[in-house]
């Protein structure tokens, strides 16, 4: 077997991005197939029911379950304020009455006689979901949302967090190796989507956050770094929620590394492009990593390219074919295939696995395991 | 589906659809006995672009078949069956029956609830794990949790069933339609399709049955089973476990793309891939009448199944998912639980703490890479230990007596109230430990698989200590439920590759002073003498060779005879052979880093853990 | 009679013979006083100034069997020094007692001493009567034959006083002896004499303060777990998987005992787990107070526990003071309505076997705790958990979790360590000693007695 299946991440200056965008319950949705969306435009919108408060008047009233239904003063549907009078007991010979005043405003959702609990939900919650890239939709799934295709230049990261952002291309190091250090955020970053070259410390990050920059991008950075930016020490790699105040993406991984220099330099010709960015990482059955969409402009398009709805590509490893070295000892480390043994070899763990021989830009050849490479460029 | 006689039976194919890829196993009756003799995979095809389940079922078939130079699958692209021999030129084909197991889709989700978190809500959970599901969150009344909290949260999550429980038959019916206002407005979305209703298992108080029925709309699907603790001194499983398994089918299996066609092929319920298990380790510790303990360590999760003898002396079955314990996606998550100190101690040479979390999370975020050098296996190995132990401390605060009992006292009982409620796993009287995942199956010597296991479980006394194969397990767990005898001679000869017995002293002393004698007899090793505390040793004893071992502990130390009493068994070789651990129980490592260095220097060179690798080196 | 007829003829014989007191005092030491069975009295007599040394041979006859009597010679090497560790109250007075302070002789020579004060100086109030009183020489004590020490006590620190010591007998008095300078009460600071219970307190206190400390710090203090409270969280989870009621007794006293007081604080928990679980709590109390405290401390939990609408007033009750009717409504409420977990906590007497057997046979987890010994067999026997008196007393501090219980249940222990290692300490010496005669072991028994166990130690 010359050839091997091995993951690689997707780096394309044109494709047809397909984004499907959907409710997270059902709800409405605003556009029309053909229409043209910017990316922050809302398609689809709907209103989560709001927080449920469960009351139980029973005790409150000193009642039995059974006899709740009778006292209320407002009916199932009914409308509640804070401040009225909820239900109201009989008493004895019409006097002693007990009162229940709403703490909660509200609609009434259900009385029950077993518990004797009143359910009072409250005001919805409104979602809107946004196009996120700049396109056409193509289809509508009545009620859940929308499928938007729009012709972009492509870049997977590695891992993420943040969730979706907004904003014009800058750059912020001036080749693919410079480390984004903190000084390289300058004032006039706000809301920009900034893109660094290697290692990101911390403080970069920090200040980026003090400058309202919208999401920060560089080829990687310390563990370290992200526990501080975090306030915790990440466990698994579920991403997208949190709440820094900015998105952060790493392209290459963890530790010192630079930045694909196809990556810096695509990322690069767009610099001043709007663009989208979500970090949302999800690194289980059904991958997710983090994404930035730069729309380009139609006419340029070249519409047969990949129809990826942005997972994993499968390329095919071949002798010439570029790969990195995605695992220690040699991480990071960027060459081509020079060869394909079929046999599998003793590796210095002592675990036999089948193997390819890399020849590194600095003439060295390597030989580690098929599974610690990932194809780049292809 | 057909019964067959068992005695008919000469050829079974079985299948397991992960995730990620789909086994088949081909087991045929050889000279009387039944052996696993062929076995092939392909690539699991539940999602896009094939997105049907046989697909890859018919190439793992087909595969086994080329092997076996059996035709498995006719031009239709189905299992043959029955079984015919070869004929004319042609070559044998079909198979006599045909079963699978599915973890595809991320396996089977659930949210349980019950009353009392410790009480039917534990019992709950127990029915769901042991019926394979990975259980996503309890909800009970006593969680903690204000009842907006709790809808929240069932909001959030996308389980594929509910199961309630709640209440003694005659008990509580407040509580439980309490459960049920909860899950109502919550309006729970099933995990797939968007065209079916929630299924809603009720297994609580029978007279709170009708009562939550009118709670809930049309938007679930209610089944009521019988009370899964109708008394609080009494568990009953095995309904809602059942349920559980009609509705997984029924529900679940029917939704994921291809399974209908499954389900018509195979001969018995199709069932989740660690229930299965579940049911083979049990099969296996009532015919051998032994207390097993079996682990599964994967990339994001970590299950562990144990069978004890309960407080009736009747076997207890239960089983954990230590959800976010693994070896690759949750690898991360290990060395935060445990901390980097904790890991690290494991490691015999000097390591940049840096570095280390670096390298860590470049396997959460690339999880398909392997150790290259020995360095790194040494750390991943270290990892696996913290992650087992953790699993295992887990699943032995699960495992335990049923809570909330009476109890009969005297005034004997004065000074030792015991309370209810006591973990029934004890090391002391688990006689199998049996491994299976990647780190542990595929561990470049067998040595470091059986130091994990006595690293992280610290068995006690005399525990044989064995190894899944090729992960066959939940092919015998559903072969077990047609052909239980076929399942047990497969598990014995085939599924299990034994690694040896340890023989470990519970107690603890200074290091250096004696920790037990011993003397070994057998055909071919006789060794006798002395271990002092700290030491461990290893003996060879070949696969199917047996010794008997005499150990005379000294004071303080028990190997199962009670503390300083003398015991003599029979042990079992394997591909390790012996190990007399005298490290002691509970296994402490120095605090002082150096030290600890060169102690587990010292274990890793008696055990032979690294022999023959290359020197750990940097680059 | 005949003390007088002696100590007259006494006179008589020192005016005649021209003797001084002194004289008397250097004859007393000189020779050794020659006494006769009858009522013959020899004196010897000596008187050195001269050098010549008189021998006089008294026969004294009286009418009946009386005989005359010479009066007794005086005490020597009278001192008067303040009395150590205390506030300045006292002055302690010692004494070589009279050489004709005899307790075999018969007829006793000296019956008494009598001690006589006068108040030398007085810094703060001159004019004060008393003082004025006391400018002479006046009884302040007696002391009985034999005795050689007197401590005067009720003294004023801003004075300073003399004393004089006067033997006593059948034959009169004997001269006077005075001390020579004026004394006065001092206070002390520190009670010397009680450095073993400083020791004590130091290590008890110390510790409860370090532990204290500790635990405020986030140190993790282990306290082992008790069996019943743990169980406390099974039986309420019983009582709710039952859809049955919690019962909380807190014995039959009023809440001035502190058995009562410990069982409100377990009430406190109980009430916590009964909100958060959602069963129903009932408290029948054999006292009104017990009711009133008991509303407010299940009131208290419920309002904690984020669930002040579950909490029922009229759950917690007063049923009466009779110990047999309270008994009797206690019982007969638990037949019907067979609560799923009972709880005794506090004083119990007769009564304890009658509740607990009813709710055990209703099938109630039963958690107890008193520190009445008799009903603890009773307890143990019928309950499911028993809290054995400490451990009841230890229960607020484990459940409450605070530092300051916390710590100082855990330096109390050191406490009851100290204890313990005396008592073992001890029984082992004074064992040893016993066996062995070990003259060692013995000093360890005594030093141990009189210092640590003694008045200087643990002994009030």
């Amino acid at each position: 077997m010359a050839t091997a299946y091995t993951p690689g991440l997707q780096v394309t200056d044109c494709m047809r991005y397909r984004a499907r965008r959907v409710l997270p319950i059902a709800g409405d949705v605003l556009v029309a197939v053909g229409d043209r969306v910017g990316a922050r435009d809302v398609v689809a919108k709907t209103e989560l029911p709001g927080d449920a408060t469960p009351i139980n008047l029973a005790n409150q009233l000193s009642l039995m379950p059974a006899d709740v239904p009778e006292c209320m003063l407002k009916q199932e549907g009914d409308r509640v304020e804070v401040g009225d009078v909820l239900a109201r007991t009989k008493g004895i010979f019409g006097m002693f009455k007990a009162e229940y005043v709403s703490k909660v405003s509200g609609v009434i959702e259900s009385v029950s006689h077993v518990t004797g609990q009143v359910i009072i939900r409250g005001e919805s919650i409104p979602v809107e979901v946004r196009a996120f890239a700049a396109g056409e939709v193509v289809e509508v799934m009545p009620g859940e949302g929308v499928i938007v295709e729009a012709d972009v230049s492509f870049v997977q990261g590695i891992f993420g967090i943040g969730g979706e952002a907004f904003g014009p291309i800058v750059m912020a190091c001036q080749d693919h190796t410079q480390e984004f250090s903190a000084d390289l955020i300058r004032d006039d970053m706000r809301g920009a989507i900034v893109i660094g070259g290697a290692r990101m410390p911390g403080e970069t990050i920090r200040r980026a956050i003090d400058f309202g920059v919208a999401a920060v991008i560089s080829g990687g950075m310390d563990d370290s770094d992200l526990k501080d930016v975090l306030g915790y020490d990440l466990g698994v790699a579920v991403t997208g929620t949190e709440r820094i105040g900015i998105t952060v993406i790493i392209t290459e991984g963890f530790g010192e590394i630079a930045m694909a220099q196809k990556t810096f330099a695509l990322l690069a010709s767009r610099a001043g492009a709007e663009a989208a960015v979500n970090g949302a990482t999800q690194i289980r059955a059904g991958v997710l990593r983090p994404e930035i969409v730069i729309p380009v402009d139609a006419g340029t398009t070249d519409t047969s390219t990949h129809a990826s709805t942005g997972t994993h590509i499968a390329s095919v490893l071949e002798p010439g074919t570029s790969v990195r070295i995605i695992r220690d000892p040699y991480f990071g480390v960027i060459g081509t295939v020079a060869g394909l043994p079929s046999e599998p070899m003793v590796l210095g763990s002592g675990s036999k696995a089948r193997v390819l021989e890399v020849a590194c830009e600095s003439g060295e050849k390597l030989t580690v395991p098929r599974a610690n490479v990932e194809i780049i460029g292809g | 589906m057909t019964t067959l006689n068992p005695d008919q039976i000469n050829v079974i194919l079985a299948t397991d659809c992960g995730s990620t890829t789909t086994k088949a196993i081909l087991i045929e009756k050889i000279d009387g006995q039944y052996r696993q003799t062929h076995r092939g995979e392909a690539p699991t095809t539940v999602e896009q672009p094939v997105a049907d389940v046989t697909a890859g079922v018919i190439n793992a078939a087909t595969e086994v078949g080329e092997l076996a130079g059996r035709r498995l699958v006719n031009e239709q692209g189905q299992i043959i069956r029955p079984a015919k021999p070869a004929s004319g030129g042609q070559p044998p084909e079909g198979c006599d029956i045909y079963i699978s197991t599915s973890s595809a889709g991320g396996g089977l989700q659930m949210l349980v609830t019950g009353v009392v978190r410790e009480m039917t809500a534990a019992s709950a959970k127990r029915a769901a794990l042991g019926a394979g599901a990975i259980v996503m969150d309890t909800i009970a009344s006593n969680d903690r949790r204000k009842p907006h909290e709790q809808i929240q949260r069932i909001r959030e999550l996308r389980p594929d069933m509910i199961l309630m429980s709640g209440g003694t038959d005659g008990g509580t019916i407040e509580h439980v339609v309490e459960i049920a206002e909860l899950i109502a407005p919550a309006k729970p979305q099933p995990r797939f399709g968007t065209g079916y209703r929630m299924p809603v298992i009720y297994a609580g108080n029978k007279e709170a049955a009708k009562f939550v029925a009118e709670t809930f709309d049309d938007s679930v699907d209610l089944t009521v089973v019988e009370n899964i603790r109708p008394v609080l001194e009494r568990e009953n499983l095995g309904p809602a476990r059942d349920q559980i398994h009609d509705v997984f089918l029924e529900h679940v299996m029917a939704h994921a793309p291809g399974y209908d066609k499954l389900i018509d092929w195979t001969d018995a319920p199709i069932m989740p891939t660690p229930g299965a298990v579940g049911d083979i380790l049990q099969q296996i510790a009532k015919a051998r009448g032994i207390n097993v303990v079996g682990v599964d360590i994967g990339g994001a999760t970590t299950d562990v199944f144990s069978v004890f003898d309960g407080p009736e002396g009747e076997p207890v079955f239960n089983r954990t998912v230590s959800a976010n314990l693994g070896m690759s996606y949750s690898i991360s998550n290990v060395c935060a639980e445990a901390g980097m100190p904790s890991v690290l101690r494991w490691v015999h040479f000097d390591m940049d703490e840096r570095e280390l979390r670096n390298r860590v999370k470049n396997k959460m975020i690339r999880p398909t890479t392997i150790p290259q050098t020995l360095e790194a296996l040494v750390f991943e190995q270290a990892v696996s230990r913290e992650a087992l132990r953790l699993a295992y401390i887990q699943h032995r605060e699960f495992a335990t007596t049923l809570k909330g009992v009476q109890q009969q006292r005297t005034v004997g009982d004065t000074f030792s109230q015991q309370k209810s409620g006591q973990s029934i796993v004890d090391n002391m009287k688990l006689d199998l430990l049996v491994a299976s995942g990647g780190v542990l199956s595929h561990a470049p010597r067998m040595e470091q698989t059986a130091s994990m296991l006595i690293d992280a479980f610290e068995p006690e006394g005399v525990t044989e200590l064995a190894k899944d194969s090729i992960f066959m397990m939940p092919h015998l767990g559903v072969l077990a439920s047609v052909h239980s005898r076929a399942a047990l001679e497969v598990f014995e000869k085939d599924c299990l590759i034994y690694l040896g017995t340890c023989v470990a002293a519970k107690g603890r002393t200074k290091p250096g002073k004696q920790c037990f004698s011993y003397e070994i007899s057998g055909s071919t090793l006789n060794e006798r003498g002395e271990m002092s505390f700290g030491d461990v040793r290893l003996f060879p004893l070949g696969l199917g060779e047996t010794a008997r071992i005499t150990v005379e502990p000294a004071r303080g130390f028990d190997v199962g005879g009670g503390p300083g009493k003398r015991v003599e068994r029979e042990v079992r070789g394997g591909t390790v052979g012996l190990i007399l651990d005298a490290r002691g129980r509970p296994l402490i490592l120095p605090e002082d880093r150096a030290e600890c260095r060169r102690t587990v220097k010292e274990w890793s060179e008696s055990l032979r853990l690294y022999e023959g690798s290359g020197s750990p080196r940097r680059r | 009679m005949q003390t007088r007829v002696l100590s007259e003829q006494v006179s008589v014989l020192r005016r005649e013979w021209g003797v001084g007191s002194g004289e008397w005092a250097v004859a007393g030491c000189r020779s050794a006083p020659l006494v006769s069975s009858t009522s013959h009295l020899i004196f010897q007599i000596s008187n050195s100034w001269r050098g010549v040394t008189i021998f006089a041979l008294v026969f004294v006859l009286t009418l009946g069997q009386a005989a005359a009597q010479e009066p007794p010679r005086p005490v020597s090497d009278l001192r008067a020094v303040d009395h150590p560790n205390d506030v300045g109250e006292s002055v302690d007075l010692s004494w070589t007692i009279s050489p004709d302070d005899d307790p075999e002789a018969d007829p006793q020579l000296v019956s008494e001493y009598r001690v006589e004060r006068m108040t030398a100086s007085d810094s703060d109030a001159v004019d004060d009567p008393e003082f004025l009183h006391e400018k002479e020489f006046v009884d302040i004590a007696k002391v009985g034959a034999d005795e050689a020490t007197f401590t005067d006590k009720g003294l004023k620190r801003t004075r300073t006083y003399l004393y004089r010591v006067i033997a006593v007998g059948p034959g009169g008095e004997s001269p006077v002896v005075e001390t020579e300078t004026a004394v006065g009460p001092a206070m002390d600071w520190f009670r010397t004499d009680r450095g073993w219970l400083a020791v004590i307190v130091l290590l008890i206190c110390g510790a409860v303060t370090a532990f204290i400390v500790a635990a405020k710090s986030g140190r993790e203090l282990y306290i082992r777990k008790i069996p019943g409270l743990e169980a406390v969280d099974e039986a309420v989870g019983r009582a709710t998987e039952m859809g049955r009621s919690c019962v909380f007794i807190s014995g039959i006293q009023d809440i001035n005992d502190i058995q009562t007081v410990a069982g409100i604080t377990v009430l406190s928990r109980v009430a916590s787990l009964t909100a958060e679980y959602g069963a129903r709590l009932e408290v029948p109390t054999a006292r009104s107070l017990v009711m009133t405290t008991a509303r407010e401390t299940v009131e208290a939990s419920y309002l904690a526990e984020g669930r002040p609408d579950a909490y029922r007033q009229d759950d917690i009750y007063y049923l009466t003071d009779e110990q047999f009717g309270y008994a009797a409504a206690v019982t007969g409420m638990i037949t019907r309505e067979k609560p799923a977990a009972c709880f005794y906590m506090g004083t119990f007497y007769a009564e304890s076997l009658l509740l607990a057997e009813t709710a055990n046979a209703v099938g109630a987890i039963q958690v107890a705790g008193t520190a009445e010994p008799a009903q603890l067999p009773f307890f143990v026997a019928a309950c499911d958990y028993t809290l054995i008196g400490e451990e009841f007393f230890a229960a607020s501090a484990y459940l409450s979790g605070e530092p300051v219980q916390l710590g100082s249940l855990r330096g109390q222990d050191v406490g009851k360590l100290l204890v313990a290692a005396l008592l073992v300490i001890g029984c082992g010496a004074a064992t040893w000693a016993t066996v062995s005669g070990s003259p060692q072991a013995s000093a360890i028994v005594t030093f141990l007695q009189d210092n640590v166990l003694g008045s200087g130690g643990f002994l009030p």
